[in-house]
This record gives structure tokens, sequence and C-alpha cells, in this order.
């Protein structure tokens, strides 16, 4: 504590009993954050709203699954004394008296609450998962444990898949490219980075990548999730070192965290005062037995969280790290490609320099409709990667046709393909995803995140609404994701949309009529909030002439 | 000697996210069993599921007020330990914790084996409360006493810190 006077390190005027609040030379909103930015954007541009559940709704909640328990102990006793008859896996006769291999309270969520609904997962699709696609219809004579393909397919709106910017197309000049790609170098690579699967085009990907970024150096690698649970443990070796990962971070992201011999620490979802504190702790008490500075500190944050559609706080990260000395590990696999201007992710969004994230990681699967990660940052991170890499030393590299997807959507992103399709593309994601989540929370749905995130999360909350509004979609030619528990909390189960840069306004309203014909069908607009009309960003569909892109 | 894996969030609602494609199978860094007693409303709806139960049986014709109450009393009991301390494990499967959690009852996995929390409170709060309630409407009878008093302890007793994983005489040990 620093007693009275002005205290001009700090530029916070002291209180009344002479304390000033920040005396360590901290400037609030400088460090890592360029200055032309002022507040009420920073503000502005933090809306995201995460309304709690209504009381009746909750309740409600759980005696639906209350109700499914009983029901489900009671089918489990008719299946055991013999009336109906047992679909599961069950041990056989003669290895009764052996240690049972399956437990079966541990599958009594699968049987008597998963199965029943299960056909609303695993649909299979008979075409390229562009705006539209077809789904291929199921039935099943025996409340789904065996599900029959018919032979029809339905022609769907597809609001699942991560077709950001709509690259996932079969023809146009990434489908060309990849054609040229596959006939120059075939398919296969047969072997790792380090041997022979070093070809030219994972140069050029690199390269482009790390171009695109506006970073020093990149390298890529063969699969999304790859990328996280095989280079954490290469970058966090050893004993001595501390991870803090966000709540809500991807099963990779935890993966790779639990391949190190580390410590991790979890703090709440964006929540930069826990960060903060539980840095402080850290730092203060060191390593748990011996009190000896940790080695390293990592925070390990997404952009784009994909069950809640929220954004990364990324200025104040970044001023955490830079004041406690810690390094942050920043996983776009959502953002890049759908935030910014220019669809260079989460730095941008928020005009941050990008050489202030350490490891910018990120995935092609989403934005750029190919396969495989990238990680990027500064040329030593990236050489140290690519000779201790788990992936790069036994892992097969990526499939020459891929990365020329990758280098081609790329280009066309950066608009050096000599075109403004990218920038087309970008504002036609931008612009559909706020007039999509506008008009749903105009129609009175719960809706989560952010108001510039193109997931779009809304809130179903009871069992049996999670298969209904599937099915009900489907029957109307939507094609939706849901997820329930024990993916989501409890009661929080939800349908996650993920808007395209494919989707015309045409198909969008399409979609939302049959969106709100189910919400009032199903009872599915619990906002307390009141709705209010005409708020969407208008302006943003007046700049978008057309956008033009093949089937 | 440390009990549980400490390095969760405390008093978190949420969980990180897997996907339900596969049958309620994720690899994930939590046990949802521990945390989803704290989600929001789920204590009145404790409360309103034992109303319900006590209505319906106050709606039995041949059963008077005492024993209406008495046989609330035990049937929340019973219910009360069958699922917090004789069932074991996890009604999904526990790819993460390599096992750990199949040996504890649900009791002993909320909150992560961290003591005197909130919700064990409740839990804790919510036997006493019918046993008073109970004792009053029987009017301190004798035998409905002795009975209320003997389920109240059947489930107070495993409640207690000191017997945070025991199993007495190895029962429900495996």
């Amino acid at each position: 504590m620093v007693g009275g006077g002005k205290n001009t390190l700090s530029g916070s005027a002291p209180t009344a009993n002479g304390h000033v609040k920040e005396s360590n030379g901290f400037i609030p909103h400088s460090n890592g954050h360029v200055p032309h930015y002022k507040d009420d954007k920073i503000k502005k541009m933090s809306q995201e709203s995460f309304e709690p559940v209504p009381l009746l709704v909750a309740c409600l909640t759980y005696l639906g699954y209350g109700m499914l328990v009983l029901f489900g102990y009671f089918r489990d006793f008719l299946r055991k004394s013999g009336v109906e008859t047992t679909h599961s896996t069950i041990e056989r006769k003669k290895m009764r008296d052996f240690v049972p291999l399956y437990q079966s309270f541990e599958s009594f969520y699968t049987r008597n609450l998963y199965t029943r609904i299960r056909d609303c997962w695993n649909r299979p699709i008979c075409s390229v998962p562009s705006a539209e696609f077809d789904v291929s219809e199921r039935v099943s004579n025996d409340g789904n444990w065996h599900l029959r393909l018919t032979g029809k397919s339905r022609r769907c709106v597809n609001l699942g898949s991560y077709n950001y910017l709509g690259f996932a197309e079969k023809s146009g000049p990434c489908a060309d490219a990849a054609a040229g790609a596959l006939q120059q170098y075939g398919a296969g690579v047969c072997s790792t980075r380090q041997e022979l699967g070093n070809y030219s085009i994972h140069e050029e990907l690199e390269q482009t990548t790390a171009r695109f970024l506006r970073v020093e150096d990149a390298v890529t690698f063969g699969m999304g999730f790859a990328t996280n649970s095989m280079n954490i443990p290469a970058l966090m070796g050893g004993k001595g070192c501390l991870i803090l990962s966000d709540e809500l971070n991807h099963a990779s992201l935890v993966l790779g965290a639990r391949l190190c011999s580390t410590v991790i620490k979890v703090f709440k979802h964006n929540d930069i005062e826990d960060v903060e504190r539980k840095l402080r702790e850290a730092i203060i008490n060191g390593q748990p037995r011996t009190h000896r500075a940790w080695r390293k500190i990592l925070i390990i944050v997404e952009g784009i969280y994909s069950m809640e559609g929220s954004i990364i706080k990324l200025p104040d990260f970044i001023r955490l790290k830079k004041k406690y000395g810690a390094y942050l590990y920043l996983d776009e696999a959502h953002s890049i490609g759908a935030l910014g201007e220019t669809g260079r992710g989460a730095t941008e969004y928020w005009g941050v320099d990008p050489r202030d994230v350490d490891i910018m990681m990120g995935t092609f699967t989403k934005s750029f409709g190919a396969a495989g990660g990238y990680i990027g940052g500064s040329k030593r991170l990236i050489n140290h990667l690519r000779a201790y890499s788990h992936s790069t030393t036994y892992a097969c590299s990526m499939s020459a046709p891929v990365a020329q997807q990758v280098i081609t959507s790329m280009k066309i992103i950066m608009g050096e393909d000599g075109t403004n399709r990218g920038q087309l593309r970008i504002k036609q994601l931008a612009a559909n995803s706020k007039y999509f989540r506008q008009r749903l929370v105009e129609m009175g749905f719960i809706v989560y995140g952010n108001d510039d995130s193109p997931i779009v999360p809304v809130l179903l909350y009871m069992p049996a609404k999670i298969a209904a509004f599937s099915r009900e979609l489907y029957q109307q030619n939507v094609g939706v994701v849901v997820v329930g528990f024990p993916a989501t909390p409890l009661v929080e189960s939800r349908a996650r949309f993920c808007l395209s840069a494919a989707h015309t306004r045409e198909m969008l309203d399409k979609v939302l009529d049959a969106i709100s014909d189910v919400g009032d069908r199903l009872q599915l607009k619990y906002s307390l909030n009141p709705p209010t009309k005409g708020v969407f960003a208008e302006e943003c569909y007046r700049q978008v002439d057309c956008l033009s892109h093949e089937a | 000697m440390e009990q549980m894996d400490r390095t969760q969030p405390k008093d978190s609602p949420r969980v990180p996210v897997g996907t339900m494609g596969d049958g309620g199978t994720t690899y994930s860094g939590v046990n949802p069993n521990a945390v989803w007693l704290n989600s929001r409303g789920i204590w009145l709806s404790y409360v309103i599921a034992v109303t319900i139960l006590h209505l319906i049986l106050l709606s039995i014709p041949f059963l008077n007020v005492a024993q209406a109450w008495t046989l609330t009393n035990v049937v929340h009991n019973i219910g009360n330990y069958i699922f917090l301390h004789m069932l074991k494990g996890t009604p999904w499967e526990t790819n993460w914790d390599q096992g750990k959690s199949r040996l504890l009852t649900h009791w002993e996995q909320i909150d992560f084996g961290e003591q005197f929390t909130t919700t064990r409170k409740f839990l804790l709060l919510a036997p006493v409360i019918l046993f008073i309630l109970a004792s009053f409407y029987t009017k301190y009878d004798p035998l409905h006493f002795v009975v209320n008093l003997s389920t109240m302890l059947l489930v107070l007793i495993p409640k207690l810190p000191q017997l945070h994983g025991v199993r007495i005489f190895g029962i429900n040990k495996y």
C-alpha cells in the first residue's frame, strides 16, 4: 500500500485514506491494447449474454430427468426379469463367475436416456456439407437399438457444420486446385514430417499460414485434435511447470495438458479476476511442496468457445500475461476466419498485436473447409516444435490435396487471388450471424454467447425437448445439432446453430420461420427479457452485394 | 493423504464439454456427478419432490396423518440412503479418472470430496427437518419416534466426514 499524495506512476488518484489502488506501475488498458480503441467500444464488443434459467423451467427439467430415471430403473427391472428383451451387451453365461467386464450401472444413462433419442445424432449424410445437404433417413423398430437406412434422403439446410466461410464446396477454385494437387502429389504421404513426408506443398502451406496470421513462422499438422494433444506436451515438458486452463476448454486441450507432467489449475470461464487470483497465488506460493518458483506458466484459452458462443477477452489476458510473466496459448479453432474484419481471428477482432500471443494455434477444419491444424509464433518456437513435436516425429503429415485446399482458401480470404470474394464471404458471415441471432432474440428464445460469434446456442433445457426439437426441425428440412447432459450442465441442454457465409438470407428466413413454429409448439420461448424489434444490423446486409459461390 | 483431485473449480455449475453423440461418454475433466447438485433450482425441486411424495401419501385413504408423515420420512430417508450412500460410481462412463469414482458413493463424489460445502449442508439438513416435522405431527408417539429416529440416523451417520470412504465390515466395498 502506498500512502497519500499523488502517485504519477499509477495514474490513479488516491482515495480518502491515502490508499492508492494500483501502484505497481500498471496502467489499465495500455499493455497489449491498442490505445485508439475507446473504452465504450471495448464494452460494446464484449456484449455477451448468458441469461440464467427461469426457476420454473429448471424445476420442470429436474422433474423430467427424475421421471426418466425412475422409468429407467423400471425398464431395467423388466429387462432383468425377462419381460423385455435385452439389447445391450451382457456377459456370457460361462463367464458369470469371473469379475464382470461391464458394470451395468455405468451404462444406465446410455441405455435408458440416450438410446431412446439416439436417432438425433450420428445422422449419415450423403452429400457435401455446404449450405444445404442430403441427410439419409433412418427408421427403427425396436426403440432405436437398431437403426436401418431406408435408402431415401432429405435435402436439409445445414446449420450444424462448421462451415463458417462456406468453403465446403465440391466445385470452384479450391476444389480445382485440390484436384490438381492430387494429380501432382497423390493422395497419401506415407511418412512423417521429419522423415520423408515434408513436401514442398507443406512448406508453401506454412509460409502462407504465417503470412495470414501475421506471425514469424508456422508449423502445420494433419489433425486438428492432435495439434493440441501432441504439442502441448512438447512445450511444457519437465517438472515445475504450471498450466492455467479455462473451464470450458476443448477435450484436445485437456488431453494435451494432462499428457504433460505439469500441475493444472482450472479457472472460471472467461473470468479475468479468477485468472489473476490464481496467477498471484501460484507465483506467491510457488510449486506445491518445495515452494520453488515455477519454471513456466502457460495460460490456455480459446478464441470462441464452441458450446457457449462466447469470445475470449483477449486484451485482458494479454495484460495479465505481461504483468505476471506467463505465456499465452490461444486456440483459435472456431475464431480463425470467422472473427475480425479480414478474418484473421481474435487478435484482429480485439485489435491486439498477434506477436503478443505467444502460441497461436488453430485448425483448418472450420473456416477453410479442410482438415488439420497449425501453430504460429516466433521462429524459435516453431523450430523447437518442428524438432520436438510428437506429431512431426511420429504422425504422418497432411495429405497434399488437403494442404492445397487450405492454401487456396487462405489466398482467397487474404485477397491474393485478385478478387474480393474472401472479403464478401467474411462480410456475409458477419451479417448472417448478427441477423440470425437478433431474430432469435426477438422471437423470445434464450440465446447464449457474444453478438459477434457465428455460433448461436439456443437453450432447450428439458430432455424431451432436445429430441423433439431435432426431430421436428428435421421434418421441416433443417439439420441442427443438439447437445444435452452430460456434455453440458444438467439443466442447460441446447441446440447449437453454426452460421455460414454460404447461407443466403432466404435460407435463413425459411429456417427462422421453421424454428419459430417449432418453438411455439414446444414452448421454447423462455426469455423473460422483452424482445426489441428491428434491432438487427440491417446495414451489414446493405454492404454485401451478392455472394457468388458455387453449389 | 490428499483425498480427491482439488484442481477443479469449486462452485462451478458448468462442466467442460464433450459431445453427446456417442452415448454420453465424453473426454472431459470433470465428473458431472460432483456438480449437478449445485445447479440452479435443484434444492427447490428437491423440496417440491418431497412435498409431492407427502401429498401422495396423505391422499391414501387408510393412512392417518401420523402414519403418512412417518412414511414420508421413512421413504425419503430410504431413497436418500440408496441414491447417496449405496449406489456407487456414475450412471455414465468415466473415461477421465481411470475408474476412481467407481468405488465412491454419490455422497463421496459431491464437490470432489470437499467437506462442509453448502450442498452437503443442505442434504444433511433435509432429513433433520423432516424428522422434526414428523415428530411434531405424530405427537411424539414412542413407536413413531423410534422408527423416525432410526431412519434419520441411518441417513445422517454416513454423511459424517469421518466416515468418508469408510466401508463397515467391507459392505459395499467394490
